[in-house]
């Protein structure tokens, strides 16, 4: 009967459907607080590597988002530092948000925050490095920590109008239309900037392998050089 | 074994954890927020390493689990245990892990000899991985399940001798344990054999706000309560100094209220008479 297995089992379960009213009161108090700090943990995780949208929904709001997140698809493993995977697509087909749809893409954004900050070191690639001529056949290598997308709503402004360094009323200034973001980390903090959207099809070019020669096409018509220094600048090459 | 008192690294105090030079100043860390490929929170680490020591404590290993730990997971705690040379690597009594759910948690289970064997199984796997013995650590405890075969102490105590692991005894869980469950904290602690327990963890409680006012909630969100500094000094009397770390996670001070309390910790361990001595 008290089989470690089948306990676990039924233990886990219980926390799992939320029993409010097991035989047993002491027991229910018990399975109570596991389940509450069980879903606080991730709920902090969240709060923690989702600020900006944490700021923009306000404290109430993302409370119960996040924790309506943390019961449908609950951590599976113990680094809750890297807990969120996901969140943006929740959030698409949460309902109390519907009217935010700019949302997801905030959520997105602070996802690749949170994998650029926690991703490999590698030293970025710089002006210096790339000094001399540049062979057309030479493969630039994307740096662990590069991220980037494209989007219909200001996402790199909106993420920038957040941060410590920014006013008090920068997201009043945030322009509304798209912007392609580039999240990179190339010393010790994690850089969101807005790129040249054409940038997006030579930045998965030069993920794909292709050579600088193959992958600099996708360039074509935009300011080649102010594209590949914004790239470079950013430390998005390794 | 650095028998002085240290505390829980928390990144916000950065700046005056590097330029702190408090003899016998050691930090703790959860293993889990470190074992990430690379970032400026490893370096962060790196630096504090350089500096002073560091324990590694870990939240996830679910040694009371029946599946055994995650190759995965070991892999990663090995590979930060090689690289950070800490004083001491640990994790608890408690599982986390079911149905692929981990649970942020520390879930009880009935002390079966079953489940003994369970447990022995689990922390061997992870002292063959780590290539050192690890210490485990008593939890909170929120309810006294049916089923158990073993006391407490008598678990880790047994634990300890299959396995050659030493003990985390953390004071305020033992505490919390008793007042919730109903039996003398100081009774419990007298039977832990003091030459397996290789650090103390010394933290703050509070009551359950919700649910039972009665019930006490290991929160890490308040200062060292006064009678599990009693249960401290009791302990130490007898076993004699072993390193001895101030956990706060939740509504975190100053650093310098918290070197106060550590300092508390600190003087204690210094003028350790032992009462079998």
């Amino acid at each position: 009967m008290h089989d470690l297995a089948a306990f676990q089992r039924a233990f886990g379960a219980a926390i799992a459907r939320n029993d409010q009213s097991p035989r047993d009161r002491a027991l229910g108090r018990a399975l109570a607080i596991h389940r509450n700090t069980s879903a606080k943990a991730g709920q902090d995780a969240l709060a923690d590597n989702f600020p900006v949208v944490r700021a923009l929904t306000g404290e109430q709001a993302f409370v119960a988002c996040a924790a309506a997140f943390v019961e449908a698809d609950p951590p599976r493993e113990a680094r809750l530092c890297l807990y969120g995977e996901g969140f943006d697509a929740f959030l698409t087909r949460y309902a109390p948000f519907a009217q935010l749809p700019w949302l997801t893409d905030v959520a997105w954004l602070e996802r690749c925050v949170v994998e650029a900050l926690f991703a490999a070191d590698a030293r970025a690639l710089n002006g210096g490095d790339l000094a001399g001529a540049i062979e057309t056949s030479a493969v630039l290598r994307l740096h662990p920590a590069t991220r980037f997308g494209a989007f219909r709503s200001p996402v790199a402004s909106i993420w920038r109008a957040h941060q410590p360094d920014a006013g008090e009323d920068a997201l009043d200034h945030v322009g509304w239309r798209p912007e392609a973001a580039l999240v990179t980390r190339p010393l010790a903090e994690v850089l969101v900037t807005e790129i040249d959207p054409r940038a997006i099809a030579f930045l998965h070019a030069c993920a794909a392998g292709k050579p600088l020669g193959v992958a600099v096409e996708t360039l074509a018509g935009g300011e080649v050089a102010d594209i590949f220094s914004t790239l470079i600048t950013a430390g998005a090459f390794a | 074994m650095t028998c002085t008192a240290g505390l829980g690294l928390k990144t916000q105090h950065l700046d005056e954890i590097l330029t702190s030079r408090d003899p016998g100043l050691w930090f703790e860390v959860h293993a889990e927020n470190y074992m990430v490929d690379g970032g400026p929170r490893l370096a962060a680490l790196a630096a504090v390493r350089d500096r002073h020591p560091i324990s590694i404590h870990s939240v996830g290993l679910s040694l009371a689990s029946v599946e055994p730990p995650d190759p995965a997971s070991l892999r990663r705690l090995a590979d930060l245990v090689a690289r950070f040379e800490p004083i001491a690597v640990s994790d608890h009594l408690a599982w986390q892990k079911w149905n692929g759910v981990h649970h942020a948690d520390f879930l009880p289970f009935p002390r079966t000899r079953a489940a003994l064997e369970t447990v022995a199984d689990n922390v061997q796997r992870v002292q063959e991985a780590l290539s050192r013995p690890i210490l485990v650590e008593n939890p909170s405890l929120y309810v006294d399940l049916p089923g158990h075969e073993l006391s407490e102490a008598v678990f880790l105590t047994e634990l300890a001798r299959r396995t050659g692991c030493g003990l985390l005894l953390d004071v305020n869980n033992l505490y919390i344990s008793a007042s919730n469950i109903g039996f003398s904290a100081a009774a419990a602690l007298d039977l832990i054999p003091g030459d397996a327990i290789g650090e103390i963890h010394l933290a703050g409680h509070d009551a359950d706000p919700a649910l039972d006012s009665r019930l006490l909630i290991d929160t890490h969100g308040t200062a060292v309560a006064e009678p599990v500094w009693e249960l401290y000094e009791r302990l130490i009397a007898r076993i004699g100094p072993r390193p001895t770390l101030i956990e706060r996670d939740d509504r975190i001070p100053a650093f310098a209220t918290l070197m106060t309390e550590r300092a508390r910790a600190h003087n204690l361990l210094g003028r350790v008479v032992l009462t079998d001595a």
